[in-house]
C-alpha cells in the first residue's frame, strides 16, 4: 500500500522534475517596445519573429500536411533571404498533432508562449478544440480549412474561398458547360462535419437558385466504400454528383459512377482530390471529376505556382506532389502582408496583428488566390475559384479549365456569419 | 490484507482492501502524495502543457476506475465506456448550457455543479437502461454487444445536433462555477508562490477533487456489501444466487455505477477540451473505439478490479503519449518521425500494447499485484 | 427494382468476405475459447506481404506468400504468447490479443506509410455487366473462393482427423486429452488455418471494389465489422459464421439505401444486439448452461 503510492508519487515527481528542468527562458515574454520603436509582446524579439505551425504529418492528412508545411517553410526562407520583415528574421515553430484534437490541446500551451501567431492550423477538429484558446490568447491563425462556418472566430484569418463557394462556383461551371440544367436531380455526398457541412450548404444554395433536387448522403471520413450510395443515386436518376469527401471516397464514388454505368459529371471541393488517386485502381474512372479550389492546381501555368512547383521539387525531392505547397506558401504571403502592415503601424503585438489584418482590403498573392479583403469579418475574403479537371498527364494530376472563375450566383450568397 | 470472502479465480486478482491497522509510514506517504498533487500547478509553473497532461491522466483515472469496477469486480466485459463519456459530456453541456449563448441548441441553464451531478445521474440511468441487455449476456458476447453502443453514440451524436452541436463545430461546454468562483482565467488572479492560479490551475484542482472522490467512493464500494456481491456474481452466478444475491440486480447496479463514473470522465473531457463535439468517425476522436480499447488497456495494466491499479494504468495509457509528444517538441525526440519513422504516437502505442501483453503473460494481477508484492516485501507482515 | 437487386448483389459479395473473416474467429474460438482480437492485424500482415512482394515476384506468388505469412504469424502468436500463458483463462488471453493487435497494427501501418496500396490487381475495378446489374469482379471471385474454402473447411471439420480432434476438444478438453488428442497441436492448427483465412480475405478487402481503400487502418477496421458477423451467428458455430457474414453484408447494403447511409454501420450492430437479446449465444451458438 505505502509503496504503491510512493512509487506512483515518484513516477509523477520524476515527470515533473523533467518538466521543470525543461522550462527554459522563453517564459519571460513580456510586453515592451523593441528595435525600431515597434511595440511587441509574445513571439517577437529584436531579431526574430516566431510563428507557429500546427500541422499534420502523421495523421490522415499527412500527404497534404507535409506539402503545406513545406510551402510555409519555402515562404519563410524566401522572406529571410530577402532580409526578413521589420528588420527581423522569421522562425517557424512546427508541431505535428496528427489530426487529433486532444493532442493539439496539449501541444498548444507549449507552443503558445513562443509565438506571435499561427501560419498554419490544420484540421477542423483541432480548430474547434482550440477556438476558445485562440480568442483568449488573441492568437491570429490561418486555418488549413476553408469552412465559412468558422468565420465567427475573429482570430481566424481565412485564406481564399470557402467550401460553400467552391461548390456554388463548381455547379455553376457545370451548368455553363451544359452538363446540368435547371430542374435536374443531383447527388450530394458529404462527410459529416465542418468540411462536408459547409460544402453541402453551397450545394443547397445553388439548388434553390436553380430549382435542382438534391439527393443528400452523409458519410464519415472512414467510410471508403460509397458503392451503395451511388447505387441509390443512380436509382434516383441524378445528372451530376457534388462531392465534399476525402480523396479515398472520391475514388470510390467515381469508380462506382463508372462501374454502375451512371457516368455523370462530378464536382468536388479542393480536398476531394489527391494525385495519389491516379495510381489507384480507380484511375480509369476519374476523368469525370472536376475540382473547384481556391488555389491553383500543382500544374498551373500561373507563374508563381509554376515557380513554387520547381522549388518544391528541388528542395523536397520525393515528397508528395500536390497543391499543399501553394496553400502553405500563400498562407505565408498573407501573413507577410499583415506583418508588414503591423510593422508600418509600429505594433507587432498580437493586438497589433489583429488591427493590421482588419485594415487590409486587397491582399495580392501573385495570383495564388484571388484578391483578399479582410475588412468584413464573417464574410469569406474572396469568392473566386480555380476549376480544374483530372488529367493523368498533368503533374499533380489536374489541368486548369477555368482560372479564377467567379460565378454570378456567388455575389448574393450569404455566408453563415456574414453581417 | 483482504477481507473478501470468495476465492478469486487465478486470473482475476483479488481486490485490494485497505489494511485495518494504520501505520505512520503509510500516513506520511499519503500526506506527501497529496501535498505533491496539490503543489503540482506550482511545480509546473509556466509549463502549463505538463499540467494539461496531468489533467488528462485524471480523466483516464476516473473513467478507468469506473471500468475496473465493472470488468474486474463485477466480471462484466464492457467496451461501451466511450459512449457513456459522450453522454456525460453532452448532458453537462445541455444541462448547464445557456440558451442565450448558444442559440439553436438546447440549454437548460442549470448551475454547473448541478449539471455535473445531473450528467453523472443521467449516465447512470442510461447504463441502467442497458442493464437488461447486459444481464442476458456473458463474457465476450457482452463485450461485443456493448461495442454497439459506441456505434449508436456516433450516430446519435451526428443526428441529435440540437443537443450535441453536431460534428462540425460542436458546442462549447459552459464554464464550471462553484458559488460564484469561475474555473476560468480572470484578472487579477490569485497566486500561490508566484504562480498565478488561472483556468488550467483551477481545472487541475477541480479534477483532483473529482478523481479523489471517485477513488474513495470506489474503494468504499469494493469494501462494502456491494463489492462483495459483485465478486460473488463474478465468481459464480449460481453460487451467488444460492447465497441470496439477486444476480440481475447486482449486474445492473454495477453497470449503472460504472457508467456514472464514465459520465464524470465525460464531463471532465468536455472541460479539458473546452469543447463538446461528437466524433467524426468511429476510430479517431474522444468517444471512439480507440478510447474503448484504451480504457480496457488501463484496466488490464492496472490489474483487473484494482482502483489504485487504474491510476497506474491511466498514467501509462493516457499520460505517456501526451508526455512523449511534448518531449518530442521540447527535446527533439523522434526527429525522423515523418514518413515512417518512430513517432511519439506509435511509440506510446507500442508501450501500452506491450504492457498489456506482458501483464497477461507474467503478472495477471497487473500493476496492483506488483505493488502488492513490493509492499509485502517492505512491510512487516502483521496479518495472514 | 434494379436498385434493390444491385444492393443485394453488393451485399452478398461483401458478405462472402465477412464470412471468411468470421470463420477465422470461430475456428480459434472453438479450439481454444479465445476470441482473437488480433484478427484484424493478421489481415494486415497478409496484405503487407503481398504489397511488399507483388512488384518483384508477381501477384500470384506474392498472394500465396501473403496467405502463408498471415498463417505463420498467427501460429507464432499462438506458440509464443498464448501457449506460454498457461495460467491465464480464455478471457485474459483475449485481452492479450488486444495488446498484440495494437502493436502489430501500428507497425504495419507505419511500414505501409503513405502508400495505402491496393492489392487486388488481377480482378479489381473490372466490373461485369449482366442484364443491367453490375457485378464487381472482386466480389464475384470472393464469393466463389469463399464458397470453396468454406465447404472444404466444413468437410475437413467433419471428416478429417484434425476436424474430429478439434470438435472433441471443443466439446470437452479434459476428455479429449484423455483420449490421446494432443491439445497443443489442435490449437496450433486452428490458429494456422484462421491466419490463412485472414490472408485470403485481405486479397479481396484491400481493393477498390470491396472497401474503396487500400491496405491501411481501414482494412483493419473491416475485420471489426466481421465481429458482429461471428457473434451474430454464434461464436462456436461454423455455419453461423457463414450466415452471420451474409446477414451483415445485406444489412449494410440495404439499410444504407432504405434508412440512411450513416445509419448502416450502427444497423449492423443493432441487428446483432437484437439477435443477442433473443438468443444470447447467437443464432447457431451452443447455449451455455450453468451447472450448479
Amino acid at each position: 500500500m505505502i509503496l504503491r503510492r510512493s512509487v506512483l508519487a515518484g513516477a509523477l515527481a520524476s515527470t515533473l522534475v523533467l518538466a521543470a528542468c525543461g522550462s527554459t527562458a522563453d517564459s519571460g515574454a513580456g510586453g515592451g517596445t523593441g528595435a525600431g520603436g515597434v511595440k511587441t509582446d509574445k513571439g517577437v524579439t529584436d531579431s526574430t519573429i516566431t510563428l507557429g505551425v500546427m500541422g499534420d504529418t502523421s495523421g490522415v492528412f499527412k500527404n497534404l500536411g507535409a506539402a503545406i508545411n513545406a510551402g510555409n517553410q519555402l515562404w519563410a526562407d524566401d522572406v529571410n533571404a530577402a532580409g526578413g520583415i521589420c528588420g527581423r528574421q522569421l522562425k517557424l515553430e512546427i508541431v505535428d498533432h496528427g489530426y487529433k484534437a486532444d493532442t493539439a490541446k496539449t501541444l498548444y500551451p507549449q507552443l503558445e508562449p513562443k509565438i506571435l501567431g499561427i501560419v498554419q492550423l490544420l484540421g477542423s477538429p483541432v480548430l474547434a478544440a482550440l477556438k476558445q484558446n485562440l480568442i483568449d490568447d488573441n492568437v491570429t491563425a490561418a486555418p488549413a480549412s476553408w469552412s465559412s462556418q468558422i468565420l465567427n472566430n475573429p482570430n481566424i484569418m481565412m485564406i481564399g474561398t470557402t467550401y460553400d463557394l467552391e461548390q456554388v462556383n463548381g455547379l455553376a461551371y457545370l451548368q455553363q458547360q451544359g452538363l446540368i440544367k435547371d430542374g435536374d436531380t443531383i447527388g450530394a455526398i458529404y462527410i459529416d462535419g465542418e468540411y462536408g457541412g459547409n460544402g453541402l450548404r453551397g450545394v443547397q444554395y445553388y439548388a434553390t437558385k436553380h430549382n435542382l433536387k438534391v439527393q443528400e448522403a452523409k458519410t464519415t471520413s472512414t467510410d471508403n466504400d460509397l458503392t451503395n450510395i451511388v447505387t441509390g443515386l443512380k436509382g434516383a436518376g441524378v445528372k451530376a454528383i457534388a462531392l465534399t469527401t476525402t480523396p479515398g471516397q472520391t475514388a470510390s464514388a467515381l469508380a462506382a459512377n463508372k462501374a454502375l454505368g451512371l457516368n455523370v459529371p462530378v464536382i468536388g471541393n479542393n480536398p476531394t482530390f489527391d494525385p495519389a488517386l491516379l495510381k489507384s485502381p480507380a484511375a480509369a474512372s476519374l476523368d469525370k471529376l472536376y475540382v473547384a479550389a481556391s488555389s491553383p492546381p500543382f500544374s498551373s501555368k500561373t507563374p508563381k505556382a509554376a515557380q513554387l512547383a520547381t522549388e518544391y521539387k528541388a528542395k523536397y525531392a520525393g515528397s508528395p506532389l500536390n497543391a499543399g505547397v501553394d496553400v502553405g506558401y500563400v498562407e505565408g504571403l498573407v501573413w507577410q502582408s499583415v506583418l508588414t502592415k503591423a510593422c508600418d503601424n509600429k505594433d507587432l503585438s498580437r493586438a497589433g496583428v489583429q488591427t493590421a489584418l482588419k485594415s487590409l482590403t486587397s491582399v495580392k498573392t501573385d495570383g495564388l488566390v484571388a484578391e483578399l479583403d479582410y475588412s468584413s469579418p464573417g464574410s469569406p475574403p474572396t469568392r473566386g475559384v480555380y476549376i480544374a479537371k483530372v488529367d493523368p498527364a498533368a503533374e499533380g494530376g489536374l489541368t486548369e479549365v477555368a482560372p479564377l472563375f467567379t460565378a454570378p450566383e456567388v455575389a448574393d450568397y450569404k455566408a453563415p456569419f456574414q453581417t | 490484507m483482504s477481507d473478501t470472502i470468495t476465492e478469486a479465480p487465478p486470473s482475476v486478482p483479488r481486490p485490494v482492501a485497505a489494511p485495518k491497522k494504520r501505520n505512520w509510514i503509510k500516513i506520511a506517504a499519503t500526506v506527501l502524495l497529496v501535498l505533491f498533487l496539490v503543489a503540482l500547478p506550482i511545480l509546473t509553473g509556466s509549463q502549463v502543457a505538463y499540467l494539461k497532461v496531468a489533467q488528462y491522466i485524471l480523466i483516464g483515472t476516473v473513467g478507468g476506475i469506473g471500468l475496473t469496477l465493472l470488468v474486474g469486480q463485477a466480471g462484466q466485459l464492457s467496451l461501451a465506456h466511450p459512449f457513456f463519456l459522450l453522454v456525460g459530456a453532452v448532458s453537462y453541456a445541455v444541462l448547464a448550457g445557456d440558451p442565450a449563448e448558444s442559440p439553436g441548441l438546447v440549454g437548460l441553464g442549470f448551475p454547473p455543479l448541478l449539471a455535473v451531478i445531473g450528467a453523472v445521474v443521467i449516465c447512470g440511468l442510461v447504463g441502467l437502461a442497458f442493464a437488461p441487455v447486459a444481464g442476458r449476456l456473458r463474457g465476450i458476447y457482452l463485450g461485443v454487444a456493448s461495442l454497439s453502443l459506441v456505434f449508436l453514440g456516433l450516430w446519435l451524436g451526428q443526428s441529435l445536433e440540437l443537443f450535441t452541436g453536431g460534428t462540425s463545430s460542436g458546442r462549447p461546454p459552459p464554464t464550471f462555477e462553484l458559488f460564484g468562483f469561475a474555473f476560468s482565467t480572470t484578472t487579477p488572479a490569485p497566486t500561490i508562490a508566484g504562480v498565478p492560479i488561472q483556468k488550467q490551475q483551477r481545472l487541475w484542482y477541480l479534477f483532483l477533487v473529482f478523481a479523489l472522490g471517485a477513488y474513495f467512493l470506489a474503494r468504499g464500494a469494493i469494501n462494502s456489501r456491494i463489492g462483495r456481491s459483485w465478486r460473488a456474481v463474478r465468481d459464480n452466478e449460481a453460487a451467488a444466487t444460492a447465497m441470496g444475491v439477486n444476480v440481475a440486480r447486482v449486474k445492473a447496479g454495477a453497470f449503472t455505477i460504472s457508467s456514472a463514473f464514465a459520465g464524470l470522465a465525460g464531463v471532465m473531457t468536455a472541460l479539458w477540451l473546452d469543447l463538446v463535439k461528437p466524433d467524426e468517425n468511429e476510430f479517431t476522436g474522444n468517444y471512439s473505439l480507440t478510447v474503448a480499447i484504451a480504457f480496457l488497456a488501463i484496466v488490464i495494466i492496472g490489474g483487473l478490479g484494482s482502483v489504485p491499479g487504474a491510476v497506474v494504468g491511466a498514467i501509462v495509457v493516457y499520460g505517456l503519449q501526451q508526455f512523449f509528444l511534448l518531449g518530442a517538441n521540447q527535446f527533439g525526440w523522434f526527429a525522423d518521425a515523418q514518413f515512417g519513422g518512430l513517432s511519439a504516437v506509435i511509440l506510446s502505442a507500442f508501450v501500452y500494447g506491450a504492457a498489456v501483453v506482458l501483464v497477461v503473460l507474467f503478472e495477471p494481477g497487473g500493476a496492483a499485484a506488483i505493488g502488492r508484492r513490493l509492499t509485502s516485501r517492505f512491510t512487516p507482515r502483521k496479518e495472514r | 427494382m434494379g436498385t434493390f437487386v444491385q444492393l443485394l448483389v453488393n451485399g452478398l459479395g461483401k458478405g462472402a468476405v465477412y464470412a471468411l473473416l468470421a470463420l477465422g474467429f470461430v475456428i480459434i474460438f472453438k479450439a481454444t475459447e479465445v476470441v482473437n482480437f488480433a484478427h484484424g492485424s493478421l489481415v494486415l500482415v497478409g496484405g503487407y506481404v503481398v504489397f511488399a512482394l507483388k512488384d518483384t515476384l508477381g501477384w500470384v506468388p506474392a498472394a500465396l506468400l501473403g496467405i502463408i505469412g498471415a498463417a505463420l504469424v498467427a501460429l507464432l502468436v499462438e506458440r509464443v504468447f498464448l501457449a506460454n500463458a498457461r495460467r491465464a483463462d480464455p478471457n485474459s488471453l483475449a485481452l492479450l490479443t488486444i495488446g498484440l493487435d495494437v502493436i502489430i497494427t501500428e507497425e504495419i501501418v507505419r511500414r505501409v506509410g503513405a502508400a495505402i496500396p491496393f492489392i487486388g490487381d488481377p480482378y479489381d475495378a473490372q466490373p461485369l455487366q449482366v442484364a443491367g446489374i453490375t457485378i464487381f469482379r472482386t466480389q464475384a471471385i470472393a464469393l466463389v473462393v469463399g464458397a470453396v474454402l468454406i465447404t472444404a473447411f466444413l468437410l475437413a471439420f467433419r471428416y478429417s482427423s484434425w476436424g474430429v480432434a478439434m470438435r472433441a476438444q471443443a466439446e470437452n478438453k479434459e476428455a479429449a486429452a484423455l483420449m490421446g488428442i494432443r491439445s497443443s497441436r489442435v490449437t496450433a492448427t486452428a490458429w494456422l488455418v484462421a491466419g490463412a483465412l485472414a490472408g485470403v480475405a485481405v486479397l479481396f478487402m484491400a481493393t477498390q471494389d470491396f472497401s474503396g481503400a487500400g491496405l491501411g487502418r481501414g482494412t483493419h477496421a473491416i475485420a471489426l465489422i466481421a465481429f458482429p458477423a461471428a457473434i451474430l451467428g454464434g461464436l462456436d458455430s461454423t455455419a453461423g459464421a457463414v450466415v452471420g457474414g451474409i446477414v451483415v453484408g445485406l444489412t449494410e447494403a440495404l439499410s444504407a439505401q432504405y434508412i440512411s447511409f450513416e445509419f448502416s454501420k450502427s444497423a449492423v450492430f443493432l441487428v446483432m444486439l437484437l439477435v443477442l437479446v433473443i438468443r444470447p449465444s447467437g443464432l447457431f451458438g451452443t447455449k451455455e448452461l450453468s451447472r450448479v
